[in-house]
């Protein structure tokens, strides 16, 4: 999370893609279009879509319900298997966990797959300040890594940039020749990645899922980056959230059918790494020790509220980041946090604090797209209005924004509740719309509509109710 | 302490709340007709390729045409129960070759291949790893729904033979050919045996510059499944 001075995450439409960068504009519509597309023809390909997200809906609820016993069935069979389970409270206890790791080891390069609990501790800034310096293997991640810029985007981290971007990139930073060929960039990064990774003697990855049952953990990949970052080192760390946790392996069927396809439009990932411990006695490879960070870091808070505890049903695939219109238009570095787009909306200021996220629940449109796609069904608008509820409170303690708007509402609330009054507010309105006129909508001009309308519009009122016709109607039915 | 304070809070916030039940039947996942048919739509998809060696006899062939096209001579395999599994005759030449913690490979000269094999090993080293182009490997189950293969770390064999080399094949028995993966999960114990199992699907990718699709990032770039026969028996050599 990006604080300001005064600790405060603010929505910052102009860093990163700011909305008037023409370049960073098509770039987005270009590269987002691809992936609507791509995902719009792997879930109409399923046709019990529906059915396997109710699935894993009810999984994640009965998880999250139980975790304290399923954290610990985790724990037991991680151990019994000879891994190590450390439990971080908060980002400090996991990153000091991770830092003295290295330091005992004398390590000062590590090898890293794509992690976002990672990125929401600032893991890398940790190690940095101790002069670890930490090399991001996934093609995403390096090329931003590169860049100096935090992640785009969930699943894709470098979205935002164009190959010729790209390939001056590699060609300041790396003396790549140039070409915009994506193949040759794919290569350099190859042959460049290949020497850490061969170099390696601690590899840190994060965790799509944990299962319970037989204490695997389970990293879905495409490029067989993270496979390299488990095996090569003699040292393997797993970064997972509390939030993570599946009680059984049979499960996996449907999670992984929901994960690839909302993701990135796949049946399945090139690989899908089942791990459930180091090197074994016979084995030729691996790693001499697996540590499993099970890291809290807020999220215990959000089990209070069965509402809001629906936020840590979230798997990571960033589908909602893709069909919402405004992460489409302010993109993913506006965010200023580890989560960008609706779900990074309603992540960010729960993990943190409403106070210190005020913004955040405001940077929607309420328009349902993401709850339509999200495969495990969080209800992200509800979420929203929740917080938006939360943030007014916080800000001047009670809901209601001011005494007019207050008012407006039970006004509204009045004349909704009976029929009668509904059908004389109706007259009133279509009075008003005579009297003032009705170019563009419907027209208010005195205070407090005036002021409200200034940037809205309302619709027109038909000249006739459905009452009205109905009663003058010529032909029976 | 880190351990209690968390378990203390999650208890906490876990009462009082009623548990939703755990679903006990997994949503319907596709059948095929044809398994196999399935099995090589879906991996050609994901980019690999399907080899079929289900006629007694075309398992030499199919292995000639990957070293044709990947113009490779040796092929390292991922430990002796490849030969094992799939009846695959050999003659060792290195009396070491099955000890503990070897590279076994066979040298194929113009990219012919005869079995017996004439096996060698290597140390199981990084620096030997790094250089090898064509590793053959032995899949637990395939999965037709998506054209994936389970790979699992064995006594003897590693992590590493499959993720580092150039191109990957794999062998695959169709009595080890499942309809989906509702099929499979249930019947996967990761850690039983090994400390790790991978599903494969398709080669190595990346989709990052774009969202344009290139072929081998990390990992293989070419993917093979050579699908064969069960009870399929070349004559198995035992080493004299």
């Amino acid at each position: 999370m990006r604080k300001n001075q005064a600790g405060m995450i603010k929505i910052s439409p102009h860093t990163g893609p700011a909305l008037a960068n023409a370049t960073l504009q098509a770039n987005l519509k270009n590269t987002v279009g691809k992936v609507l597309h791509v995902h719009q023809l792997a879930v109409s390909e399923v046709a019990n879509w529906q059915e396997l997200r109710c699935h894993a809906e009810q999984v994640k609820a009965h998880t999250l319900a139980r975790l304290h016993f399923y954290l610990q069935e985790l724990e037991k069979q991680i151990k019994g298997q000879g891994g190590k389970v450390v439990w971080a409270d908060n980002a400090q206890d996991a990153l000091d966990f991770v830092v003295e790791l290295a330091h005992q080891r004398e390590i000062r390069r590590l090898v890293k797959s794509k992690s976002m609990l990672s990125e929401e501790i600032g893991l890398n800034e940790a190690l940095e300040r101790e002069r670890i310096e930490t090399v991001e293997t996934d093609l995403g991640e390096f090329i931003v890594q590169l860049a100096g810029e935090p992640p785009f985007h969930i699943t894709a981290p470098a979205l935002h940039k164009s190959r010729r971007e790209i390939a001056q990139l590699f060609s300041q930073k790396l003396g790549m020749e140039p070409s915009e060929d994506v193949q040759q960039i794919t290569a350099t990064a190859r042959t460049l990645l290949r020497e850490h990774f061969l170099a390696a003697r601690l590899g840190i990855t994060g965790a799509n899922f944990a299962v319970a049952e037989t204490g695997t953990i389970v990293v879905v990949e495409n490029e067989g980056n993270a496979r390299l970052c488990l095996s090569v080192p003699e040292t393997h760390v797993v970064l997972v959230g509390i939030e993570k946790v599946i009680p059984r392996m049979a499960d996996l069927a449907v999670f992984l059918k929901l994960l690839t396809r909302s993701a990135t439009g796949q049946r399945i990932t090139s690989y899908v790494n089942l791990i459930n411990a180091g090197r074994r006695e016979r084995e030729a490879d691996g790693p001499h020790e697996f540590y499993v960070v099970l890291v809290d870091n807020g999220r215990s808070r959000l089990l209070v509220d069965p509402v809001m505890r629906q936020t840590l049903h979230c798997i990571r695939c960033g589908a909602c980041l893709n069909v919402c219109p405004v992460y489409q238009k302010i993109g993913g570095h506006a965010y200023q946090s580890a989560y960008p787009g609706p779900i990074g909306a309603i992540l960010t200021p729960q993990l943190t604090s409403i106070e210190s996220a005020p913004e955040h629940p405001f940077a929607s449109s309420l328009c349902g797209a993401c709850a339509e796609v999200c495969p495990v069904r969080i209800p992200i608008p509800h979420i929203l209005l929740r917080l938006r509820a939360q943030a007014q409170r916080a800000k001047n303690g009670k809901a209601a924004r001011v005494p007019a708007e207050k008012w407006a509402f039970q006004l509204w609330a009045w004349s909704m509740s009976s029929p009668t009054r509904y059908s004389r507010m109706e007259a009133l309105l279509r009075f008003l719309q005579k009297l003032f006129g009705r170019d563009q909508g419907l027209r208010l001009p005195f205070p407090p509509f005036s002021q409200w309308l200034r940037r809205r519009e309302l619709p027109a009122l038909a000249p006739q109710s459905f009452r009205q016709i109905y009663r003058n109607r010529k032909v029976m039915l | 302490m880190s351990r209690s304070a968390i378990l203390e809070r999650v208890r906490r916030c876990g009462t009082g709340t009623s548990v939703p039940e755990l679903p006990q039947k997994l949503p319907e996942f596709p059948c095929y007709q044809d398994a196999a048919a399935q099995f090589q739509s879906a991996l050609q998809a994901a980019g690999g390729t399907f080899l079929d060696a289900r006629s007694a006899g075309t398992l030499g062939s199919a292995l000639e045409r990957v070293l044709q096209e990947t113009g490779v001579h040796e092929i390292y395999w991922d430990g002796h129960h490849v030969f094992e599994k799939h009846a695959i005759s050999y003659t060792l030449r290195d009396p070491q070759a099955f000890s503990q913690s070897r590279l076994l490979h066979s040298f194929h000269y113009r990219g012919s291949l005869q079995f017996p094999l004439l096996l060698n090993s290597r140390p199981y080293q990084l620096q030997h790893l790094a250089k090898i182009s064509l590793a053959v490997s032995s899949a637990e189950y395939g999965v037709a729904e998506t054209g994936t293969v389970v790979h699992e770390v064995r006594p003897g064999s590693g992590r590493l033979l499959t993720a580092l080399p150039a191109a990957h094949v794999v062998l695959l028995n169709d009595s080890d050919l499942l309809m989906n993966h509702a099929d499979l999960f249930p019947v996967l114990s990761p850690g039983s045996t090994g400390s790790m199992t991978t599903l494969i699907t398709g080669p190595s990718r990346t989709a990052d510059v774009e969202k344009t699709l290139v072929m081998g990032v990390h990992g293989p770039q070419r993917f093979y499944v050579i699908l064969m026969k069960s009870d399929q028996a070349e004559k198995r050599h035992t080493p004299p």
